[in-house]
């Protein structure tokens, strides 16, 4: 027999067992108007304002459509900016797949219980402490009189690290105030982010496939080339849009450590600020979302998802 | 030693921390045969097979392929290919490059791989798949792409452990003739791991009978299915009755273990049977009834065409069978 003393939950439960279209409304609607409004909505603003243009002898904002703002990017001084980000995000994310890889397939294939807890505590740890801190902290390593070049020193190697720092444009005073440094760094804050994303990709690459690779011929080397990193793709293009979308943001790290020329998240900031350009701000944030889209859609087209 | 095997273990063992997982098990599998391995999981089986896979290596012992010490050999340098159990296809890549990928880490080229994969996926009658990814197939179809995968080096030695086990009925019984035509058209050994005696005794020409890691027994289906060694493979190959020493000799043998086909027996009336006993209870499995009779604590299964009719449950019956049916075990 159907109960029939109904409390107002137990109808509200029927009433989204008979229409399961209603609570996925009610489940998505929060999300959907966060995400709508707060965050789609405020990122068009931006994408509006860099579509006007500043008039240069009031320094009031000139509401009218023009792509004068985008044509100023352009100019040596603000492409130079963007060059540079570009080439540092793309080798810190270079960097950080090839240190992270080694890591993420010792805890997915062979670390076990507690290792396995220690290597989630190791990766993790530093992202509990202060970012700033961290980045203070490695400006004393960094520094002339820092614990790396005493290091260097203590074992003789002095001359190696003065020949690399003397290299144009990677090189520098010392290494917290070269190219070399803030690359380090960025590296070092940004390597979670790659760690963990392809830990999860190679977890799931089953072992029978491995076995059955080598079953079929192939050295370790080749099982590694056809089956591992393949399958592993999707995670280290996880991974690389972390590192490679957070250092073309990041306007702390390139402020505190390194040569004083500019990254394109100084230049939002310094133009938002102080020179009240709003519009070439805007244009300049568009620049990072422009190369992530284009960096997508370059890695579908080569297939990079296609283990998915 | 003799060429003419194509795989040997040499009293060899295999344990995983405490467990004896393969202990002190010595085979001769002579090339060109169908050799299954047979027993319940756990036993050991496919432990073996890994060892001649290469998958693991033996604590003590030496695995011989074709005359050679195999310790030091890594597998992808084994003259031997496996079908996996549950296939282990690469997902990322579709049905022609998974068959041309052994092709492939050899550095045959494109169009050559490409063509042999062909052909090979032909012989397991599914041309027309190559293009499509593993996701895209039924159970029956990857287990094929597997076959065909592990076939296009040309193994001497073909692998397969419980190949058959996801599948279903007729499809597994489909496959079970293909295999072992298959293995005829290439005359190279199979060696065919499984937990179905039915599987085991239908398609292989040797069996080993697995228990704890031991071999148990090893012989032809027949031996193995008509003279059990032990109250063991008794049981577990085709569940054949096992009397008692003491029940055997009652019924005038001699007073030893000893195994008992249920279709070798047939019912008669209580006072002319060698046993009498009452019909305790009576399975209807498709081409016969399973006539269980209880002898006051000992139970025996009797099988009776079903087109016969039977005692109903509560009556007495006598058990009669023929000396030559009745199967002396050891003592164990």
């Amino acid at each position: 027999m159907v109960a029939s003393h109904q409390g107002l939950a137990q109808r509200v439960s029927d009433a989204f067992w008979r229409q399961p279209r209603l609570l996925l409304l009610v489940l998505l609607l929060p999300p959907l108007l966060w995400l709508g409004i707060v965050y789609v909505g405020s990122l068009f603003a931006l994408l509006v304002q860099s579509f006007f243009s500043i008039d240069e002898f009031t320094g009031l904002i000139n509401y009218e459509v023009t792509l004068k703002t985008y044509a100023e990017l352009l100019q040596p001084a603000n492409f130079d900016i963007i060059l540079r980000t570009t080439l540092m995000a793309a080798a810190v994310t270079v960097a950080a797949a090839i240190v992270a890889f080694p890591i993420a397939y010792y805890a997915a294939r062979y670390a076990k219980g507690p290792m396995k807890a220690l290597f989630y505590l190791g990766v993790m740890l530093p992202l509990w402490s202060s970012y700033l801190v961290k980045v203070y902290a490695w400006k004393l390593i960094l520094a002339k009189e820092g614990i790396l070049n005493w290091m260097v020193e203590g074992i003789g190697a002095s001359a190696v690290l003065n020949a690399v720092l003397s290299m144009p444009v990677i090189g520098g005073g010392s290494l917290s105030v070269s190219y070399i440094g803030t690359f380090l760094v960025f590296l070092y804050v940004w390597l979670p982010y790659m760690v963990l994303p392809v830990q999860a990709a190679l977890e799931r690459v089953p072992q029978n496939l491995l076995e059955a690779s080598g079953d079929l011929g192939a050295s370790p080397g080749q099982t590694l080339r056809h089956v591992i990193l393949p399958l592993a793709l999707p995670g280290i293009i996880a991974g690389s849009i972390f590192t490679f979308s957070l250092t073309l943001g990041d306007y702390i790290i390139p402020q505190i450590i390194g040569s004083s020329r500019l990254f394109i998240g100084q230049a939002v900031y310094a133009h938002q600020g102080t020179a009240g350009n709003i519009p070439l701000a805007a244009a300049f944030a568009v620049v990072p979302i422009v190369i992530m889209g284009f960096y997508l859609w370059m890695a579908k087209r080569k297939g990079a998802f296609d283990a998915l | 030693m003799s060429m003419s095997y194509a795989v040997e273990f040499d009293e060899v063992s295999r344990s995983f921390g405490a467990v004896r997982a393969v202990d002190n098990v010595s085979i001769a599998i002579e090339e060109g045969t169908f050799f299954a391995m047979l027993g319940p999981s756990g036993s050991g089986k496919t432990t073996c097979l890994r060892l001649i896979s290469g998958f693991e290596r033996p604590n003590a012992g030496h695995v011989r392929i074709f005359g050679e010490n195999s310790e030091n050999l890594p597998p992808n340098r084994r003259p031997v290919n496996t079908v996996f159990q549950d296939y282990a296809l690469f997902p990322h890549l579709n049905v022609r490059d998974n068959v041309a990928y052994g092709l492939m880490v050899q550095g045959v080229d494109k169009r050559s791989r490409h063509g042999r994969a062909d052909e090979m996926l032909a012989l397991v009658k599914l041309g027309d798949y190559g293009d499509r990814k593993p996701a895209q197939l039924s159970g029956g179809q990857r287990q094929r792409v597997a076959l065909a995968r592990a076939l296009v080096n040309k193994p001497r030695v073909l692998l397969l452990d419980e190949p058959l086990g996801a599948l279903d009925l007729k499809l597994r019984e489909a496959m079970q003739d293909e295999l072992k035509a298959l293995q005829k058209q290439l005359g190279i050994t199979f060696v065919f791991v499984t937990h179905d005696q039915g599987e085991a005794l239908s398609m292989a020409d040797r069996v080993a009978v697995f228990n704890d890691g031991r071999i148990v027994q090893a012989g032809s289906p027949e031996d193995i299915y008509q003279r059990p060694r032990t109250r063991f493979v008794a049981d577990f190959v085709g569940s054949a009755n096992v009397l008692s020493p003491a029940l055997s000799q009652s019924a005038g043998s001699a007073k030893a273990w000893h195994s008992l086909r249920p279709e070798s027996m047939e019912l008669a009336k209580a006072e002319s049977g060698r046993l009498a006993g009452t019909v305790a209870s009576i399975r209807y499995i498709g081409p016969v009834k399973r006539v269980t009779v209880d002898l006051g604590g000992d139970q025996l299964t009797v099988a009776v065409p079903a087109e016969r009719t039977v005692p109903e449950p509560g009556t007495r019956v006598g058990l009669n069978w023929s000396d030559a049916s009745i199967h002396r075990m050891e003592d164990e």
